[in-house]
């Protein structure tokens, strides 16, 4: 049965997603053994970046981002473009700093899993809700859509073109399921919670108390009394040659999700490609 | 096996840390029956003006008169702030200077009120060091800047009070303080330390977190057994009847606003080191020794 991580990325005015992307396969190469990566994409992709990447996919049927900078409103068709049985799908802003292969034999047993537990840098699980808001307020499943993993099967096509759905019809849908501290756009998280709360299917997607997580940089999740608008304005990064990434001094050994593109130098870029 | 307590005294020209200490070994006597070894830069004033000194402290160690040029904002309540020399570089020393194979490490300002640090020598551990003292003031107010050694970074750890044993680990564990206390400048930006003057909690707090592999590990160190209460130097330290201490907290971050507080067999941590100076000498017990 094929198995393989699946990355969508498109460029913005500002954010090169598809250097993003890179950085993520050559981080799951580097610290996973055997490992397939796609990424579906219709922006050019440099050729130094192709070598990680076992297929380079078109955006099926028509660009829905074109005219918007978030570029979110593709994400619905990965499960679609998926050339896998068995797939992992992660936002490009993270980078796989441990060999979570064996994640594979967990994640086979459902059809369906989001992740809805994540921690802080300092590997603390993260009990703040500033960014949870409209979840908390409307009941909503807590999803987490960075990393998710969906096997090919009935119930995973059913969550998906409902998804398709929601994404296209966001407004309607927030208004009538996330009505109190409405959200003003879209997002992969709200409407996968949205469409997971339809379908009452969230014992059965998710896990709060399951190892597979992964580590969130937004700000206001790291128990700071001072929060800045970006973590990367307050904390230092390190890579060293023996694969130890060090952040505000302490050791990632998890999925970093950096959320801040001007964490991913060259620098960094480079170190990942020397490991 | 040795057992004892270490304390260290170092006076500068306002603060009597030699009379401290010699009050905390008469509690550490009275509470935990323990030897108790003294290092300070100054036999000779310990001598003259604690004549009776032997009856609690079993050993002086000498070290050379210490001079440093840092110096520590102390308060003495909201309002009376002086700008003194702090000699607090020999506490890396105390692997090579404690003549115990097991020690407890107090600072000279640490009030003993109850025999809890006894368990100390029970829990089979290298090195115990505490962690989240216990405000006396705690329903009061909530003090944060404790927590850690600063907003974003890591856990604050506390030199106040530890145990250790002479291993080679923790050998290695005070050559790493030494170096990070070598190393301030380095260490102090490296880890987000906002003022420059040396502090042995820091230090100690980043060997910890170095031991550690750079992360969280609720399995080492262990904390010292039993709570350390702390008093802060805004509040002031009211009176001592025994056991019994009796403070005046400032609870509101604007400052100046007190209430009384009183706590009795417990250890407190009393960082208003000029209310524990005069209270000491207000002690009849002590004053009449």
């Amino acid at each position: 049965m094929s198995k393989g991580f699946c990355l969508l990325a498109q460029n913005n005015s500002t954010v090169d997603y598809i250097k993003q992307a890179y950085a993520l396969a050559v981080s799951i190469h580097k610290f996973n053994k055997d490992q397939n990566v796609s990424l579906i994409t219709n922006d050019e992709v440099p050729e130094q970046y192709k070598s990680v990447f076992d297929k380079i996919i078109t955006i099926p049927w028509t660009d829905q981002a074109q005219e918007t900078d978030w570029k979110i409103e593709n994400r619905w068709k990965v499960y679609h473009a998926s050339p896998y049985q068995h797939t992992i799908v992660m936002d490009v802003d993270m980078l796989v700093l441990h060999d979570i292969t064996h994640w594979w034999d967990e994640l086979k047993k459902r059809d369906l899993f989001f992740v809805s537990n994540v921690k802080n840098y300092r590997n603390e699980v993260i009990t703040s809700r500033h960014y949870r808001k409209t979840f908390d307020e409307n009941n909503l499943p807590n999803l987490y859509s960075g990393f998710y993993y969906f096997k090919k099967s009935e119930t995973a096509h059913e969550f998906f073109k409902l998804l398709e759905i929601v994404m296209i019809n966001w407004e309607l849908f927030y208004g009538k399921f996330a009505s109190n501290y409405y959200q003003k756009w879209c997002s992969m998280d709200l409407s996968c919670s949205i469409v997971s709360k339809i379908l009452d299917n969230s014992l059965e997607i998710t896990d709060p108390n399951s190892f597979i997580t992964f580590t969130h940089m937004k700000p206001h999740l790291q128990s700071w009394h001072e929060v800045p608008t970006k973590w990367t304005t307050v904390l230092g990064s390190y890579l060293t040659n023996d694969k130890t990434m060090l952040i505000g001094n302490f050791l990632q050994r998890n999925i970093l999700h950096y959320v801040e593109p001007e964490f991913l130098t060259d620098r960094i870029v480079d170190r990942l490609e020397l490991l | 096996m040795t057992q004892g307590v270490l304390l260290f005294a170092l006076n500068n020209k306002d603060v009597d840390y030699v009379k401290q200490a010699v009050f905390c070994a008469k509690k550490i006597k009275y509470h935990l029956r323990l030897p108790v070894a003294l290092v300070t830069d100054n036999r000779n004033y310990l001598t003259k003006h604690f004549p009776f000194f032997e009856k609690y402290i079993d050993q002086i160690i000498d070290i050379p008169e210490a001079h440093t040029n840092q110096t520590k904002r102390f308060l003495d309540g909201v309002y009376a702030i002086r700008k003194l020399p702090w000699k607090n570089h020999n506490r890396p020393d105390c692997y090579n200077l404690t003549p115990f194979d097991e020690t407890i490490v107090l600072d000279a300002d640490y009030i003993i009120g109850n025999d809890s640090l006894l368990n100390c020598f029970k829990l089979n551990q290298d090195f115990l060091i505490y962690r989240n003292p216990t405000d006396i003031a705690s329903t009061l107010r909530k003090i944060q800047k404790f927590d850690r050694i600063s907003d974003r970074s890591i856990d604050m750890w506390w030199a106040t009070g530890f145990y250790f044993k002479k291993t080679p680990f923790m050998k290695m564990y005070f050559e790493l303080v030494q170096h990070i206390k070598d190393n301030w400048p380095y260490y102090r930006l490296v880890y987000q330390i906002p003022h420059s003057t040396y502090r042995n909690d820091f230090s100690f707090s980043i060997a910890i977190h170095i031991l550690r592999g750079f992360q969280l590990n609720p399995n080492w160190p262990i904390t010292m057994p039993g709570n350390m209460y702390m008093a802060s130097d805004a509040d002031m330290l009211h009176s001592i009847d025994g056991d019994k201490l009796s403070f005046i907290c400032d609870y509101t971050s604007s400052g100046g606003y007190y209430v009384g507080v009183t706590v009795e067999d417990v250890n407190v941590h009393v960082m208003n080191k000029f209310s524990l100076g005069r209270e000491i000498d207000k002690d009849k017990e002590f004053a009449y020794e």
